[in-house]
């Protein structure tokens, strides 16, 4: 069949499938360049180590048209902003060079005001062609209150920080007095800037190559190409409703949430309904609407194909449906600081109402990561430092395979800070690093192992902020498979109990973040004995375990 | 048989899974001979003695094997022991609390997002990764003495269980390696002869998860490089062949049997890198020192950035899931080759990575695929040979090639030569992103470079790939098949150490960095005297891992020898500057700079083979002609009757203008409408736009 028509190329011109591709090429490397040039040039730590980052270009109408994420929660986080600019900006009065700045939640920046978008206008033959957009997470705002946004750091709503090139140093000045390290952010948003600036570049390039119209046109395609991609996907789901529901925790709030996804599969179309989920809460576990959307994306993506493109066209088949000021669909004034908490949950939510239509492709609960802040006045410097560290657990496993063993998951996917790295540029002792002892949920295929990180301050009393989700609730095992360990914050000798995750850490103390680890698939006593005595031999499990859950006779 | 007294022999022996490339080089007439032998995967050496007996006897004359006076060797015995798993039973020894580093790695999956991935097998396992009681700071201080008897203990534990290496990598060893020497000499007193593998003098440098996979994948493949080598000498001995064997490693040079086995880490992805040495010497002969390298084979293709003269080196590699803090040249591979397979994926032209290879290979070999491959694509367009390759070595059948693309076509709702030049477009696209992160995304422009292009299928694509990057000239070598065998001929013995030292840039640091290199000094004076290299071939080229306070990148710059105090400091902080300016764009003046590692290269320069300057022709271009093909140009959207050129009829001079094919033995050469070819002394073609 011809599936070549096109019919939707904004301005009727047909391009050939080949040129589609190849355009397809060059606008992916554009997105991919941009971000390398941000973690390359960087100045913070989290950054650049962490590369907690995400580029994107849009086209003149707030489409997008390609994204180069490292992390999946990124997958939505921009979405708001292109729409916010065309819907409040006269854009007759938006010129070659002028360079927007947001950060708010709830007009149009990322999904938490660490997330700093920078979005330029890409001009070409006098016409305003594309956007070429990037988000880097800054590791600012610390020791702040979560009750709702306006503790959070400062809002910014997409203003312009340049106009036709020129730096608006009022508007910059504002901004870094506001920011606790600003010496960084600075670095950082000359890197934002470059990256930005080099997109503006090749977009430019690839229309005095091809002819903008070529380019419009071969765009479009391109987010037909990923409807197809994704409807294709889709359909091989059985059609039908899926539900499920979960108990929700996080030390942020004191009750336990009851959390639930409808879920219904119609031909190549999806419809996720998030409707009877609690009500937006004063505290930072609050999603935007685009933080919802990123999270289902992220898992329609690993269940139907993960080298669909994640542009537009991806987007179209797949519907989310969330009661405004819930939640998922949170309004101002909600905090969202520590979004991922319930985003790891609905992934989760999602994969187990699933598991139902497609048992093999899905994986067991897994871990909600541990977050892990320490700040103060660094012993050495005397300057304010701030390290911040999501600690990985793992993953649920999965039909025929364990899950994999201290690893972040889901929507998060942040590298750790070498301890060779940190030691030397923060008054901090790493003690542990090590895979913990029977936290793999059981299971014929077991749960990952979860991660200890034991961490002592030196020479200093730091600020700590360290906790995460699942602190009651454990992940969850499927078919028969049993849940993981829950979260835990190891307190060291003379460590007072923190409050809401915050707490001090004196001079030689220490706390270990273990954050809560993966569930297991299928009965544990149908786990193959070889496998069984590999982890006993390699200290995976207790003889205890092996004896009793996994019915080993030793 | 001895029938040229007065010849002295260079071979270079590349060992691949298939094949087995000899290339003799004769140093009075300063020649080239080329053969081959099918590789013997049981026993590598085999096929090596065998083939460097048979090439020397098969040479116009014969060879001596007791003129043999050097003989370069690249072999992937180490890369195939680590992909197939192949390795040493190896245990490792570290810091109590961190066993689980190596396993943790950088705690991210290996796909985003995919729920089926899985990691790169652990090479020590978990029950062989023993934790003894000691801890440096970042700053050398020893917070925790050793605990010798936790030594001791985890020792006698992996003898027990049979550990046939040993890693040792404990934290902060970079700045005080105190506790991994002493960890080292009771392993040797408790089992004398295990291979052992020591972080701080396989890969001295911050983080401690890379540095531990080095030191552990290096561990694992220590007694397989040794098992190997221990067999090819005496082999060659009995060859009569008595020059020791030089291996190539991934930065590019050559290093000793001894050290090889010691350190067969560094021999991991030395194939590729032999290809690039041999374009450094042939930019050095050319005069062209700017070069972009394309080797494009059946499966993939390497391309590599050399500027001014030198190749652009990568200090972190991740090969099959481990990474590797071993120096190696900056080469990026994609899966785009020959045998890439071109498929609709939902409306749309893909090629590749899958490859059909050498076996099925194309739909043209007849030998059971059926999905055109770019070869196929290139049948159909004309510009390959219509009923043979290799030299009529091989017959294929150009009718089924049509057929598979045609069938392609019909999906795609194009015509059969659009399709055709389809897959082409799609491939070149794939490659040319490949350029782009070489140069590009490094700060460097592909329009200030020539593109040399070899591999069995580069010559054939370089010309459109060279286009796309609006990159001016291209060069394609005499031999473009045997490149890396001749690189192997071209190598200095070259070694790469360095050692962390984090500090303020500032002159009161100066001492503790000028102490760090004369550390490494005095080791590479140890290296050039264990590889018997005379003073006056000695180089060292010292430079220093430098960025702004508390950046994680680092850039290399070269270490300004001729200054000192206030002046030194200032020529780094120019350099510094001028490469971060070039790579990011940006200065931040007003921010401190930090010094992380010192690196030192030590080449022991070897006589290279020469390449040969022939005279011009004598005769015309025209002579060279054999017959003509018709090629379709999607420039002018129609077949034409092409000229064919045989290559070794060209000389010195010759011109030759596009469109037209040149045919040689191991490749095909397209030249565009356009363009033209001149043949320069040493049989390269140089093709560049007609002005």
């Amino acid at each position: 069949m011809n599936q070549n028509s096109n019919p939707t190329a904004a301005s009727g011109l047909y391009v050939d499938p080949v040129t589609v591709e190849v355009i397809g090429s060059a606008l992916s490397t554009i997105v991919e360049e941009m971000g390398k040039a941000i973690v390359r040039a960087a100045y913070s730590t989290n950054i650049k180590e962490r590369q907690d980052c995400s580029t994107v270009l849009f086209d003149a109408e707030g489409r997008t048209i390609a994204q180069a994420e490292r992390i999946p929660i990124h997958l939505g986080s921009l979405l708001g902003i292109a729409e916010y600019v065309l819907k409040h900006v006269d854009i007759s009065t938006v010129e070659p060079g002028d360079v927007f700045v947001g950060n708010d939640a709830h007009t149009g920046g990322g999904t938490h005001l660490n997330d700093i978008v920078f979005l330029e206008p890409v001009f070409f033959e006098g016409e305003l062609v594309a956007w070429v957009t990037n988000l880097a997470h800054h590791s600012d705002f610390v020791d702040r209150g979560h009750k709702h946004i306006f503790q959070e750091g400062l809002r910014i709503p997409p203003i312009r920080l340049y106009r036709k090139g020129v730096l608006q140093q009022d508007v910059m000045d504002l901004i870094l007095l506001n920011c606790q390290v600003p010496r960084e952010r600075i670095n950082d948003f000359r890197a934002q800037m470059a990256a930005n600036r080099l997109g503006v570049q090749r977009y430019q390039a690839l229309c005095t190559k091809y002819g903008k119209e070529v380019v419009k046109a071969a765009s479009a395609e391109i987010l037909n190409y990923a409807d197809r991609k994704t409807r294709a996907g889709i359909a091989k789901i059985p059609d039908g409703v899926y539900e499920h529901s979960c108990r929700f925790d996080s030390n942020l709030v004191d009750e336990v949430m009851d959390l639930k996804v409808r879920i219904e599969v119609r031909g190549d179309e999806i419809f996720f309904d998030l409707s009877g989920n609690p009500e937006q809460v004063r505290a930072p576990i609050n999603m935007v609407y685009t933080a919802t959307l990123a999270t289902v994306y992220f898992a329609v993506k690993t269940l139907v194909d993960p080298d669909i493109p994640a542009n537009s066209g991806f987007h179209r088949p797949i519907h989310v449906a969330a009661p405004e000021g819930s939640l998922f669909n949170a309004v101002e004034p909600a905090a969202v600081y520590s979004r991922t908490d319930p985003a790891q949950r609905l992934v989760d939510l999602i994969f187990a109402a699933l598991s139902k239509a497609i048992p093999e492709e899905v994986c067991a609960a897994c871990t909600g990561g541990g977050l892990m802040t320490f700040s103060g006045i660094h012993p050495r410097t005397n300057r304010f430092y701030v390290y911040n560290e999501m600690c990985g657990g793992s993953m649920g496993a999965r039909a025929g395979k364990d899950g994999l063993d201290g690893v972040q998951v889901h929507t998060t996917n942040t590298a750790n800070i070498p301890i060779e790295a940190l030691e030397f540029e923060h008054p901090i002792m790493v003690e542990r690093y090590e895979l913990v002892k029977d936290s793999g949920g059981p299971g014929q295929w077991r749960g990952g192992m979860t991660i200890r990180r034991k961490v002592k301050a030196l020479d200093h009393t730091a600020t700590v902020s360290a906790g995460g989700t699942n602190a009651i609730v454990p992940p969850w095992g499927l078919f028969g498979g049993m849940d993981g360990t829950t979260t835990n914050v190891e307190l060291g000798e003379g460590v007072a109990p923190l409050h809401r995750r915050v707490g001090q850490v004196g001079p030689g103390q220490s706390i270990a973040m273990v954050a809560s680890s993966g569930g297991g698939y299928g009965d544990p006593k149908k786990r193959d004995r070889a496998l069984v005595l590999k982890d006993l031999r390699e200290d995976r499990i207790s003889e205890e375990a092996a004896r009793e859950i996994y019915g080993l006779e030793l | 048989m001895l029938k040229d007294r007065g010849s002295r022999f260079r071979v270079g022996v590349d060992s691949g899974g298939t094949f087995t490339d000899i290339c003799i080089f004769d140093e009075e007439k300063s020649e080239v001979f080329v053969w081959k032998i099918s590789s013997t995967p049981s026993d590598p050496s085999e096929g090596i003695s065998e083939g460097v007996a048979q090439g020397l006897g098969a040479m116009p004359g014969g060879g001596d094997p007791a003129s043999v006076v050097y003989f370069g060797h690249g072999t992937t015995v180490g890369t195939n022991a680590l992909i197939q798993g192949r390795g040493a039973d190896c245990g490792l020894i570290t810091t109590e609390g961190f066993r689980d580093v190596l396993e943790i790695g950088r705690q991210k999956r290996p796909e985003l997002y995919s729920l089926q991935s899985v990691k790169a097998p652990i090479l020590a396992t978990r029950d062989k990764r023993m934790e003894v009681r000691e801890r440096v700071l970042f700053d050398g201080t020893i917070a925790q003495e050793l605990n010798e008897d936790d030594v001791r203990n985890a020792v006698r534990e992996l003898k027990a269980k049979g550990v046939k290496a040993i890693a040792i990598c404990t934290l902060f060893s970079f700045i005080e390696p105190g506790h991994e020497k002493r960890i080292r000499e009771i392993v040797l007193e408790e089992i004398p002869d295990a291979f052992l593998s020591v972080s701080h003098e396989i890969a001295p440098e911050f983080r401690e998860y890379e540095r531990t996979s080095t030191t552990v994948v290096n561990a694992y493949l220590g007694p397989v490089m040794r098992t190997y080598l221990d067999r090819l000498t005496p082999r060659l001995l009995e060859a009569g062949i008595s020059a020791e064997p030089h291996l190539t490693q991934s930065n590019g040079g050559v290093i000793s049997c001894e050290t090889a086995k010691n350190q067969p880490v560094r021999t991991v992805l030395s194939g590729p890198a032999a290809g690039v040495t041999a374009a450094v010497e042939l930019g050095r002969a050319t005069g062209i020192e700017n070069l972009i390298t394309f080797d494009m084979g059946g499966t993939s293709s390497d391309v590599a950035l050399i500027d001014r003269g030198q190749p652009q080196m990568a200090n972190d590699i991740v090969v099959h899931g481990y990474p590797l803090k071993v120096p190696m040249l900056d080469i990026h591979t994609v899966g785009a080759g020959g045998g890439s397979i071109a498929y609709v994926d939902n409306g749309l032209l893909k090629v590749g990575p899958r490859s059909a290879g050498a076996n099925p290979g194309p739909v043209c070999y007849g030998l059971g695929n059926e999905e055109p491959t770019v070869t196929d694509a290139n049948i159909v367009l004309g510009i390959l040979n219509q009923t043979h390759l290799l030299n009529g070595r091989m017959a294929i059948d150009a009718e089924a090639s049509k057929q598979a693309v045609a069938r392609l076509a019909e999906q795609l709702g194009i015509g059969v030569m659009e399709a055709a030049q389809g897959i082409i477009r799609v491939v070149t696209a794939n490659m040319a992103k490949a350029i782009r992160v070489i140069s590009v995304e490094r700060g460097y422009d592909p329009r200030d470079y020539t593109m040399l292009a070899f591999g069995g299928a580069g010559p054939i694509h370089a010309a459109r790939l060279a286009k796309e990057l609006e990159i001016p000239k291209l060069l394609i070598p005499k031999h473009p098949g045997i490149m890396c065998a001749i690189g192997l001929l071209q190598a200095d013995l070259r070694t790469n150490i360095s050692l962390t030292r984090m500090s303020p840039l500032s002159l009161e640091a100066l001492p503790m960095i000028e102490a760090g290199f004369a550390q490494l000094r005095e080791r590479a004076d140890e290296w050039f005297e264990a590889e018997a290299i005379p003073p006056a071939a000695r180089t060292l080229r010292l430079a220093i891992d430098v960025r702004y306070g508390g950046q994680a990148y680092e850039l290399t710059i070269d270490w300004p020898e001729d200054s000192t105090g206030e002046a030194l400091i200032k020529a780094i902080r120019e350099r510094f500057e001028g490469a971060h300016k070039q790579l990011y764009g940006y200065i931040a003046e007003e921010e401190p700079i930090q010094a992380t590692t010192l690196r030192v290269e030590a080449i022991g320069h070897v006589p290279k083979a020469e390449l040969k300057r022939y005279p011009p022709a004598a005769g015309k271009a025209e002579d060279a002609i054999v017959g003509t093909r018709k090629v379709y140009l999607p420039e002018l959207g129609s077949f034409t009757e092409c000229p064919l050129y045989e290559r070794e009829r060209l000389g010195p001079g010759h011109v030759v203008a596009g469109p037209a094919v040149v045919e040689q033995m191991d490749s095909t050469t397209f030249i565009l409408p356009g363009q033209k070819a001149t043949v320069d002394p040493y049989l390269n073609l140089l093709i560049e736009w007609k002005a």
